[in-house]
């Protein structure tokens, strides 16, 4: 081999070797040194494809490495301000369409962020990598909600055929337009920005020629209650005329025309219990092709 | 063993876990067992699970309703190819599944993927509803619909820049549902009858997501059908709802298909290019459209005993067009700063033109054109901001607006005559909210909210006018224990000089873990909810309309959780629940006067043990008991278990 071939070849390794050297990164290999618990299992991890393995989420660890284990000089999600660490999640899965909103969502003004619900290294579940199942993570904070779904008619959440996220974005959603605009500001989007619900209830969704307004302009939450109630059909009354009559009321100022919503018919003879279940007759409540009053 | 004989007595008192099984416990090994390159996790547990009803049986399966069988309750199976990338038709497959066999409530979710070549998610759920005919049943549980849902989704290029995206849903809904005829006219007897619904909704997607100098757009065309084929064969229904009426109704039937698809647009776009500045917009655009015909035959006698018989044909259309757009900017100028705005824009037409003819006594009585068009237009203007003023101490507020235009115009030819009414009516609330989090420890979390608002002319006399919002929280975490404490308080008066409604929510409660030892923990939770509503009402009784009266709602729930979760020598687990809910509302006095005093208890054992490494034997019970003062034959107790194998191979 000539010498200048050599010195060359000298030259290319040393400055490989310089720049190796100035590499901050130092790979997932020296990871598991010290982080066996967390690394053994980790083959089952969806972040395994991340490009840089553990230092894509902890940062470059050569310095954290070549100083011993030194905490402050490398990414620890423990110690990060919970905006911090959803800046650092957000690097990687911000561009879901239902993630839009998280920045704005109450869970992040609550200081609620990624690593309060998901856990990559302890999973419960290796869909989402959740900490816990889904509905009981829900539940550790929202204890009233947890109350409801036990009461004697509820949808099924606990019994596990419902989840919380079938209704609920806990990323944020945009503002439910299906009401005024102010809340809910967690709840999922059917398509066409309409409440959840029509999700499953799709006969509920219509278009009908004869629409009750009551569910398009303030929702299903006018009538029922969606977790759970002592009430069948979730109705937020145990009795249903006074369901249907505290609207029905025609006090003046409100409705289309701020003339009430109408009165009920005067045939009808509240002190006869054959009226007392108005959907008995208006079956068809939530909008009908065939009735304006909905019979049929 | 008087140590461990405590520990038992203290759990029996500890929190609740509302269904018994599938139990949480797995066989075999968590870390699995490799084969092929991949490495294999798994636990099925297959029993019989067993009830006994005492009381309403009916009342039971509309609140519970497991019954007796053999039953899969559960299994769990992951595949994972020990080196990322190295499987050869997956790297990844996920199932788990619950109560197969025949359980009330089925669940089956599915993830297939390999890396950078696919994804594919999938969710079945199947529901068998078990309802009252009547919102207050009587003890009539006479609905016994079934409901199954479908998920399905597939990625493509699941981690390149871009994805293929397809999807497919469907929901199916089944069995009988309850409907009235009115015979032989409004004013006539109402005769109720079950008929079987036929309910199904596809959903067909396919879309993309790219990323474009570095802003990243998702774009999804969806094609939604729905059908409904109800219908009531020609039969004979039995006795009219009013005895006093001497109408009968001796044959009926009726036919109400409707038809109807909604394609519809999406189009995502994020751009996080600069640091301190994301936008985020989201627009959609869908047309609805449903045709229905109604085809109805009733054959009987009128109130005077004459013979009667009606036809009623009724076909037409209805279309919603909805158009929404969402564009949220966040901004951060400073690290400790976050300031979003949020604007949503929705707008809605809904219209429809339908043909109704009736034929009494093959005599056409009645031919008119229905049209009808109702339009909602929503803008909504949200800001917030979020300030970190320590690392201790957070603050954040906002104001938000909305504006919403309800029109519409109603149009109905009767033979000559015409009859066409526009309306329009605009609500506007502006509200304000302002919080404050605190964090003086690293263990506990304290946090305060509060809203106003104000809208000044809703819709409904129950909507929200004047209303404002308290909330606080208190949470202390250390290794040992957890609690927390909420409070809070929603009021709302929708009230002007001629009407009243006033309505008032207030809840608070306490919930506590605490783990002495790693085999041990125990659970406890009290909380209490008390609603109180006054709506001004006015309706006919006797032909005399009764105005100025009151609807008056109470409701005072207590809700005690108790459990506790037990490891004996790593082998043996045990769990003591009990949940209890009491709504303590006096019955009201008055049929406007409205209370739904009940109790409902569920006491629940689980004891699940390993016999060898590969297999568990399971077993639990649960009771219910549920009383309430309203009608007192909807009462019953049951008793509910399950003993099981679980297994591994």
């Amino acid at each position: 081999m000539s010498p200048v071939i050599r010195a060359w070849g000298l030259l290319l390794f040393s400055s490989l070797m310089w720049a190796q050297s100035k590499d901050p990164y130092i790979g997932s290999q020296a990871c598991r040194a010290c982080h066996s618990t967390q690394t053994q299992d980790f083959f089952r991890n969806a972040h395994t494809k991340a490009d840089r393995g553990c230092e894509s989420c902890h940062g470059p660890g050569r310095a954290h490495v070549n100083a011993g284990g030194k905490k402050d000089l490398i990414i620890a999600f423990s110690a990060l301000s919970p905006q911090k660490s959803l800046d650092n999640c957000l690097q990687c899965h911000s561009k879901d369409w239902s993630r839009n909103n998280i920045r704005s969502s109450s869970h992040s003004q609550a200081e609620v962020v990624c690593s309060n619900c998901h856990s990559v290294h302890k999973a419960a579940t290796p869909k989402h990598l959740l900490a816990n199942q889904q509905k009981d993570l829900c539940y550790s904070c929202h204890t009233d909600v947890k109350a409801q779904f036990s009461m004697p008619f509820k949808h099924r959440v606990n019994e596990g055929t419902v989840l919380c996220a079938d209704c609920h974005n806990p990323h944020g959603a945009p503002a439910p337009t299906w009401r005024m605009g102010q809340r809910p500001r967690m709840q999922q989007h059917a398509q066409a920005n309409e409440q959840s619900c029509v999700q499953c209830h799709a006969d509920k969704r219509g278009p009908f020629l004869f629409e009750h307004a009551a569910v398009r302009v303030d929702g299903c939450g006018s009538c029922h209650a969606a977790h759970g109630s002592a009430n069948p059909r979730l109705l937020n009354r145990p009795v249903v005329f006074t369901l249907c009559l505290e609207c029905h009321n025609g006090a003046p100022g409100f409705g289309r025309q701020g003339q009430g919503i109408p009165l009920q018919s005067g045939s009808h003879n509240m002190a006869d219990p054959r009226y007392q279940n108005c959907t008995t007759c208006h079956v068809k409540i939530h909008g009908s092709n065939a009735d304006a009053r909905f019979l049929r | 063993m008087r140590r461990l004989l405590f520990c038992l007595l203290l759990a029996a008192a500890v929190q609740a876990q509302p269904v018994v099984a599938p139990t949480p416990q797995r066989a075999g090994d968590a870390k699995g067992e490799d084969l092929a390159g991949y490495n294999v996790v798994n636990s099925i547990e297959t029993g019989y699970r067993f009830r006994n009803v005492d009381g309403n049986l009916d009342k039971y399966r509309s609140d519970v309703n497991y019954g007796n069988g053999i039953r899969v309750l559960g299994s769990y199976l992951t595949i994972n190819s020990k080196k990322p990338g190295t499987g050869k038709l997956f790297d990844e497959i996920v199932l788990s599944t619950q109560g197969l066999g025949n359980d009330p409530y089925q669940f089956s979710s599915l993830r297939v993927q390999k890396d950078k070549i696919y994804r594919f998610d999938s969710v079945w759920r199947w529901m068998d509803y078990f309802n009252p005919a009547l919102p207050i049943a009587n003890g009539q549980h006479a609905i016994n619909s079934t409901r199954q849902l479908q998920d399905h989704d597939l990625i493509l290029l699941p981690q390149s820049r871009f994805r293929l995206l397809l999807g497919y849903s469907r929901n199916q809904q089944d069995g009988p549902s309850f409907n009235t005829i009115q015979f032989p006219d409004g004013r006539g007897d109402e005769f109720t009858y079950l008929w079987n619904i036929r309910r199904t909704r596809n959903e067909y997607r396919l879309g993309t997501e790219f990323e474009v100098l570095k802003t990243k757009f998702h774009v999804l065309h969806g094609w939604e059908y729905f059908k409904d084929d109800t219908r009531a064969p020609l039969f004979s229904p039995g006795a009219g709802a009013n005895p006093t009426d001497t109408a009968t109704l001796t044959q009926f039937r009726r036919d109400e298909p409707s038809h109807g698809q909604a394609p519809y647009w999406r189009i995502g776009i994020h751009n996080e290019a600069l640091k301190s500045f994301t936008f985020d917009g989201r627009f959609t655009h869908t047309t609805g459209q449903r045709n229905f015909v109604v085809d109805e035959l009733a054959i009987g006698t009128g109130r005077f005993s004459a013979a009667q018989n009606r036809q009623v044909f009724v076909g037409g259309n209805a279309r919603r067009p909805v158009t929404t757009g969402n564009v949220t900017l966040s901004w951060f100028p400073i690290e400790r700063l976050t300031i979003t705005n949020h604007t949503a824009l929705y707008n809605t037409r809904m219209e429809g033109e339908g043909s109704y003819g009736e034929f009494a006594n093959a005599v056409a009585g009645l031919n008119f054109l229905n049209f009808q068009y109702l339009g909602i237009r929503t803008f909504a203007n949200l800001t917030d901001a979020n300030l970190k003023l320590t690392p201790w101490l957070g603050v954040y507020s906002g104001y938000h607006f909305s504006e919403r235009r309800i029109g519409s115009s109603e149009f109905e030819d009767l033979d000559a005559p015409t009859r066409l009414e526009r309306t329009e009516q605009t609500n506007r609330l502006h509200s304000g909210l302002l919080g404050l989090r605190l964090q003086p420890t690293k263990q506990l979390r304290l946090s305060v909210d509060g809203e106003l608002g104000r809208a000044d002319r809703p819709f409904y006399t129950t909507s929200e006018k004047d209303y404002h919002t308290v909330a606080a929280r208190a949470q202390w975490k250390t290794k040992r224990w957890s609690l927390l404490g909420r409070y809070q308080t929603n009021y709302n008066l929708n009230s002007n000089s001629l009407f009243v409604h006033s309505a008032r929510t207030r809840l608070a409660s306490i919930d506590g873990t605490f783990t002495p030892k790693p085999f041990l923990t125990l659970e406890a939770g009290y909380g209490h909810t008390h609603i109180e509503t006054v709506t001004g009402l006015a309706y006919f009784s006797l032909g005399e309309l009764i105005e100025n009266d009151r609807s008056l709602y109470r409701s005072r729930l207590r809700q005690v959780r108790l459990g506790a979760q037990l490891s004996i020598g790593r082998r043996a687990d045990l769990y003591f629940g009990y949940h209890r809910i009491q709504d303590a509302a006096r019955l009201g006095q008055s049929l406007m006067d409205q209370a739904f005093p009940l109790t409902y208890e569920t006491p629940l054992a689980r004891f699940s043990v390993q016999l060898h490494k590969k297999l568990r034997w399971n077993f639990g019970w649960q009771y219910y008991n549920y009383k309430e003062q309203f009608l007192a034959l909807q009462d019953y107790t049951a008793q509910t278990g399950y003993t099981s194998l679980s297994w591994s191979f």
